[in-house]
């Protein structure tokens, strides 16, 4: 008995060494996308899911969705070509654009032009409606959340607007404000009570709205920030010499093409929170660079 | 004799020097409960009514069972290889090798302190820092374990292979054996039992290595773990929990199994025929994720390059970063962490010693060991300020899992003759069972908790970074600012204080052990 259960154990262990020495299987050139993961990966899932069937039948190339579960990894990720073609925010993009000598800005949606953080607080806090930027002062001493530690909706900027009201992030409750993850956890974690008060995305935000998965009695919001240029699809360099000359051209027209007359497509549109695709400039997020040198985001 | 009537005196507080630590309990909770708030409480009190309503979705289901795939297959590959290339490179580090071979053992020595660098990294950093450079590969997860596990169980190999009796040796080299084929013969058979023992050890580790990795993204059952936990989604959150609680649990029973029955200890035969079977399920787990996985594993291994540090990269590191409050919270976080984790076991086994009470401590304490402390760390700060309590507190409850059922453990495997002196003669239970028991396993439990605080230390790079605390939090931060020069650093002071903590660790594990020789082997071999 023991001498034949040890020789299963070998055997299996042979098969499994046995699936290590076979080769790949090579096809034709697939279409990585992806995105940073701000936002539930249910939702996620479905989104890219969509837009992966919508571009393969508009480029006529494979598309598959890459998940990943962090910032900095959707960072990393595209610097070492894993993805081709990533939903960035501001502050990742030009992170990756960094890091990615010759990637392309493909295209923006019509409100990241004029993007705006929330800042939200749980009713029970009494934190009050914030009407000028000084005002911020009144988060001082709070139990404060920011979303992901690269978000440049959820930490950049309304760290940013923090330290224009003469605020430090050390001032919070506890030396240091939170880090949710993203901005779905942000709002979980405000209107559970766990933190008083936290900044967010404020498309995520009124999403939520819409979709009514906010409790109006526990949560509310409390200022919106001035405006600033955000999220952006930035693509490898290398496109158009592994899919085909003019490839970028055409992945950029496929994206800025859709329109809510197509249902797919207004579907995708939707779950972006857009109306449409817009061309985007690399010197929108000129600002966006300088402040992420500032608070230390960019080297 | 001043010095013999100290020696006697600490002999008799032993016991009580392992209750000692847990003093820390006492700053870490008044530092909980100063922060804690309303809102937390109910967080918390949904997250334990959420345990027994798992949620039952199909999908949700699939999903846990997707994740508790890839986390064994990670588990089961890195811990393979490592025990693999570990063997190899215990034989390649021991001084009995090289003396064997060319008479002298300083190659040995210098061979071993290079490889206590990789061991002295946490497999987690070392993740983050592969993924940099291969980027998203289900392998990072893989060699992140290897690297710092081949180190561990190399040591381990060479220690016992020089700890040997080497008169066979010698006896099979003057009869004219050649060296390799003498060294094998004499020491395989002395070594087996250690490597099964240890080996088994090492897999429940791997499998909770690879969960940890998973809760910062690099797949498994750990990112299920974390999704859920960051949504509140508390019933999905337990349906993953319990499955990995599962899983963990026929790992611990089946290595306990197997190695009683290499010990030739007597076992019921049902016990052993099960544990062959999770392991044979196990193994095609591994191999059906291994075909799937495989144009992916495969594919594109191909490095990509980082930054290399500049001399006035590093110097402006070096100035921007608070390294005395870092490096302080650091050893902050460990101490209390330990302190909880060394005390906390023989306090409440000394407080309630009766046998229910065990079977209920020891069920607390598989769950323990069961959540990361990464996500502990998050729960506790969705409920109570961000602090270095959080931090240590979620180390020291995972930490006390692993000590309390060691402490259990070898309290059952001896004898009761002492206890039952004490317990005639009149003392009541507690007392017949802090001088019968405990003070029995004292010395060798207090050498162990040397061991774990030193890995406690590498462990505060886990929950620092959740936890907003010392040198662990700054590399989370310098790595997603890609600011690598102070990636370096950090790694650098990091690996300095682990090794600095393993010199102290050792000369303390060796005051404890003076006596205790014999008491120690099971301890020891767990390092």
């Amino acid at each position: 008995m023991f001498f034949r259960n040890r020789l299963l154990l070998v055997i299996s262990t042979l098969v499994s060494l046995l699936g290590l020495t076979t080769k790949p299987i090579f096809s034709q050139p697939t279409l990585k996308i992806g995105g940073i993961p701000d936002q539930y990966p249910e939702k996620l899932n479905r989104l890219y899911g969509l837009l992966s069937t919508e571009l393969g039948e508009a480029l006529n190339v494979s598309v598959r969705y890459v998940p990943v579960t962090n910032y900095p990894a959707t960072v990393t990720a595209f610097r070492t070509g894993s993805i081709d073609l990533v939903w960035f925010g501001g502050l990742t993009g030009v992170q990756a654009r960094m890091q990615r000598k010759g990637a392309r800005i493909i295209a923006q949606r019509d409100i990241d032009a004029k993007f705006h953080s929330v800042f939200i607080a749980n009713k029970s806090s009494n934190i009050p409606v914030i009407k000028n930027i000084n005002e911020l002062n009144v988060l001082k001493g709070r139990r404060f959340t920011f979303g992901s530690e690269s978000s440049t909706s959820g930490r950049l900027m309304p760290q940013y607007y923090i330290q224009e009201a003469g605020l430090k992030i050390s001032d919070f409750n506890g030396g240091m404000p939170g880090f949710s993850g993203s901005h779905d956890a942000t709002i979980a974690l405000v209107q559970s009570g766990s933190f008083e008060a936290g900044a967010l995305n404020e498309q995520v935000w009124k999403d939520n709205l819409k979709t009514g998965r906010i409790n109006y009695s526990r949560v509310k919001s409390i200022w919106r920030t001035p405006p600033y240029a955000d999220y952006h699809w930035l693509a490898q360099p290398d496109l158009d010499t592994r899919f085909g000359k003019g490839f970028t051209k055409r992945l950029q027209s496929a994206l800025l093409g859709m329109n809510n007359n197509s249902k797919s497509q207004a579907k995708i549109l939707k779950l972006f929170g857009a109306k449409k695709f817009i061309p985007a400039k690399v010197t929108q997020y000129n600002e966006i660079e300088r402040i992420g040198r500032q608070i230390g985001k960019i080297r | 004799m001043a010095l013999q009537r100290r020696m006697i005196r600490l002999r008799i507080a032993t016991p009580l020097l392992t209750i000692i630590p847990g003093l820390a309990l006492i700053p870490v909770c008044i530092g909980l409960i100063k922060g804690i708030h309303i809102g937390g409480i109910y967080i918390i009190f949904d997250f334990i009514k959420a345990s027994i309503s798992p949620s039952l979705e199909t999908e949700v289901i699939v999903n846990s069972l997707k994740g508790i795939q890839v986390t064994i297959s990670i588990a089961i590959l890195s811990w393979l290889i490592s025990t693999i290339i570990g063997v190899i490179l215990g034989f390649a580090t021991s001084n009995i090798f090289w003396s064997t071979f060319s008479g002298v053992s300083w190659i040995a020595i210098i061979l071993r302190r290079l490889l206590s660098i990789l061991r002295s990294i946490h497999e987690l950093v070392w993740g983050l820092i592969l993924q940099s450079l291969l980027g998203l590969n289900p392998l990072v997860a893989i060699i992140a374990i290897i690297i710092p596990y081949s180190a561990l169980v190399s040591r381990v190999i060479s220690d016992q292979l020089d700890a040997l009796n080497h008169d066979a040796l010698k006896a099979l080299r003057n009869i004219g054996s050649g060296p390799l084929s003498a060294l094998t013969t004499a020491t395989t058979p002395q070594i087996f039992p250690v490597m099964t023992s240890y080996g088994g050890y090492r897999f429940e580790c791997a499998l909770r290595g690879a969960t940890l990795l998973g809760v910062f993204g690099m797949g498994g059952i750990g990112t299920e773990l974390q999704l859920t936990l960051q949504s509140l989604q508390f019933r999905e959150m337990w349906t993953s929990l319990w499955i990995l609680g599962a899983t963990m649990l026929a790992a611990e029973k089946s290595i306990k199994y197997l190695r009683l029955h290499n010990h030739s200890i007597k076992q019921n035969k049902k016990g052993i025929n099960l544990a062959y079977i999770f392991i044979v399920a196990l193994l095609s787990i591994c191999l059906k994720w291994i075909l799937e996985t495989k144009s992916d594993l495969f594919s594109s291994i191909n490095l990509h390059q980082i930054d290399l540090p500049t001399i006035e990269g590093l110097n402006i590191a070096l100035n921007s970063l608070n390294w005395l409050s870092l490096i302080n919270s650091t050893l902050i976080t460990t101490f209390l962490a330990a302190g909880i984790a060394i005390g906390t076991p023989p306090l409440l086994i000394m407080l309630m010693p009766s046998k229910r009470c065990l079977e209920i401590q020891s069920f607390f304490w598989a769950i323990l060991r069961l959540i990361p402390p990464p996500l502990t760390a998050l729960l506790l700060m969705m409920s109570t300020s961000p602090s270095i309590f959080v931090a240590a507190f979620a180390l020291g409850l995972h930490n006390i899992g692993i000590m309390g059922r060691l402490l259990k453990e070898s309290v059952e495997s001896q004898k009761d003759n002492i206890f039952n002196a004490i317990h005639t003669v009149g003392a009541g239970e507690r007392v017949s069972w802090l001088y019968g028991r405990l003070s029995a396993q004292s010395s060798s439990y207090l050498a162990y908790s040397a061991y774990r605080t030193d890995v406690l230390l590498r462990e505060t790079s886990v929950v620092g970074v959740v936890g907003g605390v010392g040198l662990g939090w700054q590399l989370q931060e310098s790595l997603s600012s890609f600011a690598w020069s102070e990636v370096y650093l950090i790694i650098f002071v990091f690996t300095i204080l682990t090794m600095l903590g393993e010199a102290f660790n050792e000369q303390s594990r060796k005051i404890w052990l003076r006596s205790e020789d014999k008491q120690s082997s099971k301890f020891s071999v767990q390092t």
